[in-house]
């Protein structure tokens, strides 16, 4: 009998997998709480940075407070990849114009409303809500807010608990600081940009991290600064501060060894294309053949690549079986002298002369079956197809309120107890006018209409 | 082996504040001076830290993302406990090329250890675990109900099936915030696909994909140099162990479960490419140095190397081209003369985009990227070159702000370091210590947590324990 009870109780425990995919399961997370329900954010930003640091607390549940320009919003709206899709309408106000997909990831769940903050009206409308909020985020150019007064001097004698924080390029202080920029400006200074790419002798040069990283994973940078001041202030000091964020400080805090190297050595840490400076094998190479020669998109009529990863020695030993190469195997026995970089020029050379007659996925499925590591390099219709990326959430379909369907990606991170997760993708500029203005600054709708005539919202 | 001859960093001394704000009117110099006040680095060590309540251990190894995670966490002050396996995380042993010769020295054992993992490891303790022997695992059990958080990296239900898993530990520490991170997930069709490294990640989400030239200008998919993926996936995962801890310290008094991966840190950063593949089957193409999205907003070739220039919309357009202008009246007058380019959406036509650059390649090709930032700063554009290691290092401004510094190390010299962008006023992060020898802290370590004496010591030693 408790012997059958015991059994009943093993079956009962779900595998590790089931427990897990139970846990993250991306659906039933509006059965949950949220992290920082509760929390007012006001985000005083445009382009990506400021953005986003914002609506990765709104993922968390913060109510963030969109603050854009009246009428045609922030810059960003207007930035949408050749000039061709858009959802609209931009606005009520425009309606004949949408916002571009430049705006799309930046700003997810967040309350869009309008203010010119050029205008005495509007300052006064920024002070109102910043005395009723937790978080400023403010991506304008050093002491623009100051000198409309409502930077953080001024705010943070209204609200001493504000956690005020600024976000830019090259900070707000010292020499440069009056120099404007943008993501690929901080990745071309900071110093990731110039290793990024094959080096000169195969003829390459720098290469731009596709995306808008320094925008975006400094918005992240960002948030983990406010985080961290949050919880100091409600479990120490009661009080909040100011953070500023650098998105070319972030870029050269983030390059590895080089600048452990080049000030020991005095090496200028070079290019290595799709190889790894410190193990082989462990880099991309070309396979011979697309695998959709059919299509009609040059992005998929494209030969393939797919990463191979064989530095453990074992491993590498069974990589040169798979490709029939014994002398190889024995020649490279030993990491040391695989990594040098002529061994790599010569072992990658040979993998992609052994890949010249393959797809990406029959090259992954004989190194699957010699169980060595690999990954085809996905493009994103490969991505967003996936079904692990959707069992996961990695990107979903979103039932948009404003817009309909849309594919957008999920939360970078899952949590067990108090999930992110996606609500809405954006709303037109000004949406939520009413409902906040109303609800923190207390604004009549007569108020409200007067404003709006005179473009103040 | 000889001393190689480097110069002394920094080779140009830092400018003083009377030199950058020379000139300036009182009202002024105010703002910026006001800053310097409140941020600057020097006067880290007069503030608390934000995090110094919090215990991190940090299991993870192999891989950059949970160590990035950690040292997040560790430059705001959490004490973060580095477990490795006995004989160090492999990740030591990293350097380019296999040379150990670029490897730091630990002056009193030896030991050596690689640049990458050495500036990742700043303000750790180091202490060794070896979670393979019962009692190692035993002894992990002690220290998780004593910590704050866990950050592990095992395969898939590893660390589940030897009892120390996030359904264990949550039971003897519920306040437990447990986070494994990888590069694919702990769950899901691609689970148990092996491969732990960076760029695995990286290719697995479109970002290789997208990233270098099309195909028509010679160009691949490339990765970054970086381990990049790991990077931007520590530091989501310490967004959500920082968002944990509020809710724990705030409402709920309970720990949680955070799984953080590589792979989609990345496709939530790849802004446009899921929504825009939905609507009409788009797929990103790689676009180079340029971008699809805005015109102009490029790196393309100058005199001695290359060159960002910035400005989308009308009022920086005029402004570059005028210049452009200023050495090519006629350039200036084909770009302003041409009806395709008068809107701002025009210009975003691929075609418009290789007559932009085109042109502005012209001008650029007989200026060094100082010549052209200077010209071009003084309409207010943004512009840079592309700078390499040993230009940021000495760069003026990030000099005078002190994004790159060196640390003198007790155990291996002076060491050349990027310093944490967290400025702050109250509790600004910041560097305590760079870099620990493999166990160092063992003895500090197990006495204060676990209480173990001088035979534990020897006994666990010899067990090969720790």
């Amino acid at each position: 009998m408790a012997q059958e009870t015991a059994g009943a109780a093993q079956a009962k425990q779900p595998t590790f997998e089931e427990f897990c995919h139970q846990t993250f399961d991306f659906k039933k997370a509006f059965g949950k709480p949220e992290a920082l329900k509760g929390c007012r954010v006001l985000s005083c930003t445009q382009y990506i940075l400021g953005p986003s640091c914002a609506s990765y607390l709104a993922e968390l549940g913060a109510e963030v407070i969109k603050i854009e320009a009246p009428r045609r919003g922030e810059a960003m709206r207007h930035t949408t990849p050749f000039n061709e899709p858009f959802l609209y309408p931009l606005s009520r106000w425009v309606p004949e114009r949408g916002t571009g997909l430049g705006f799309l990831g930046a700003n997810p769940n967040e309350y869009f409303i309008s203010c010119d903050f050029h205008r005495p009206e509007g300052q006064a409308i920024v002070k109102k809500l910043a005395a009723k909020s937790d978080v400023v985020v403010e991506n304008y150019r050093p002491g623009t807010f100051e000198r409309w007064g409502i930077g953080y001097r001024q705010l943070s004698k209204i609200n001493p608990r504000l956690v005020y924080c600024w976000l830019g390029g090259f900070g707000g202080w010292g020499p440069g600081r009056v120099r404007a920029s943008y993501d690929i400006l901080g990745q071309s200074q900071g110093g990731n940009f110039g290793m990024t790419g094959k080096p000169e002798f195969m003829g390459g040069a720098p290469s731009k991290h596709t995306i808008w990283l320094a925008d975006y994973w400094g918005g992240m940078m960002g948030a983990v600064q406010i985080l961290a001041a949050l919880y100091w202030r409600d479990k120490v000091s009661g009080e909040g501060t100011f953070t500023e964020y650098s998105q070319v400080h972030g870029v050269t805090r983030q390059l590895e060894y080089a600048l452990p190297l080049y000030g020991r050595h005095g090496i200028v840490r070079e290019r290595w294309g799709n190889w790894d400076t410190q193990l082989c094998v462990h880099g991309i190479i070309k396979c011979g053949k697309s695998s959709y020669p059919q299509s009609e998109n040059p992005q998929e009529q494209e030969e393939g690549y797919i990463l191979v990863s064989a530095y453990d020695d074992k491993d590498f030993v069974r990589l040169c079986q798979t490709v029939g190469d014994g002398k190889t195997a024995e020649k490279y026995a030993k990491h040391d002298a695989r990594v040098k970089p002529q061994s790599q020029i010569e072992i990658y050379d040979l993998l992609e002369k052994w890949a010249a007659d393959k797809t990406k996925e029959q090259v992954a499925e004989l190194l699957d079956k010699a169980n060595i590591n690999n990954q085809p390099v996905w493009n994103s219709k490969e991505v967003a197809n996936h079904p692990h990326w959707q069992e996961r959430g990695a990107v979903q379909w979103l039932d948009d309120q404003t817009f309909g369907d849309l594919m957008h990606q999920g939360p970078a991170y899952m949590m067990s107890a108090t999930p992110p997760r996606l609500k809405w993708a954006l709303k037109p500029v000004g949406a939520d006018n009413e409902y906040i203005l109303g609800k923190l600054a207390g604004l009549s709708s007569e108020e409200l209409r007067r404003l709006e005539e005179q473009e103040c919202i | 082996m000889a001393t190689p001859k480097v110069a002394p960093w920094p080779a140009i001394p830092i400018s003083k504040p009377e030199e950058v704000y020379a000139g300036l009117s009182e009202q002024a110099k105010e703002y910026p001076l006001f800053l310097e006040s409140i941020v600057r680095q020097e006067h880290n060590f007069e503030k608390p830290e934000a995090l110094s309540r919090l215990r991190v251990l940090d299991c993870s190894t192999r891989m950059m993302i949970g160590h990035w995670c950690s040292s997040l966490l560790a430059e705001l002050g959490a004490e973060v406990i580095q477990v490795e396996p006995l004989g160090g995380d492999p990740l030591r042993q990293n350097t380019p090329f296999g040379r150990r010769q670029y490897m730091f020295r630990d002056k009193e054992t030896g030991e050596e250890v690689g640049g990458q993992f050495l500036h990742e490891m700043r303000n750790k303790l180091s202490i060794t675990l070896n979670l393979e022997t019962e009692e190692g695992r035993e002894i992990l059990k002690k220290l998780a109900v004593q910590s704050d958080v866990v950050i592990e990296n095992a395969p898939p239900g590893q660390w589940d099936s030897w009892g120390i898993g996030y359904r264990q530990l949550s039971e003897t520490n519920p306040r437990l915030i447990y986070c494994w991170v990888g590069q694919r997930g702990q769950w899901g069709p691609l689970k148990d696909k092996p491969g732990m490294l960076d760029p695995v990640a990286q290719a697995a989400c479109g970002f290789v994909h997208g990233t270098g030239d099309p195909k028509e200008f010679g160009g691949q998919p490339t990765r970054s140099a970086l381990w990049m993926a790991d990077h931007v996936g520590g530091t989501s995962a310490a967004m959500g162990i920082l968002a944990a801890v509020l809710h724990r310290e705030n409402v709920s008094g309970q720990g949680q479960f955070i799984e953080a991966t590589a792979a989609e840190a990345i496709i939530r950063i790849l802004d446009y490419n899921w929504a825009w593949h939905s609507m009409d089957g788009s797929i990103r193409p790689r676009y180079g140095n340029w971008d699809l999205a805005i015109n102009i907003y490029a790196v393309n070739p100058c005199k001695d190397g290359y060159m960002m220039v910035g400005g989308g919309h009308d009022r920086l357009w005029y402004r570059i081209w005028r210049t452009v202008g200023d050495e090519y009246p006629t350039v200036e007058e084909d770009i302003l003369g041409d009806p395709h380019l008068r809107e701002v959406a025009d210009r975003l036509a691929h075609d418009m985009q290789v007559k932009t650059y085109t042109m502005l390649g012209e001008w650029l090709k007989d200026n060094p990227r100082s010549e052209a930032e200077r010209k071009l700063s003084k309409q207010q554009v943004a512009s840079g070159g592309v700078l390499y290691v040993n230009e940021v290092a000495e760069y003026p401004h990030f000099k005078y702000r002190g994004h790159v510094g060196e640390y003198d190390s007790p155990h291996y010299g002076k060491i050349l370091y990027g310093t944490t962008p967290f400025l702050q006023q109250k509790t600004p992060g910041r560097l305590k210590w760079l870099g620990r020898p493999t166990g160092y802290d063992n003895g500090d370590v197990y006495r204060r947590l676990l209480g173990l004496n001088r035979e534990d010591f020897t006994r666990l030693k010899q067990a090969k324990v720790i």
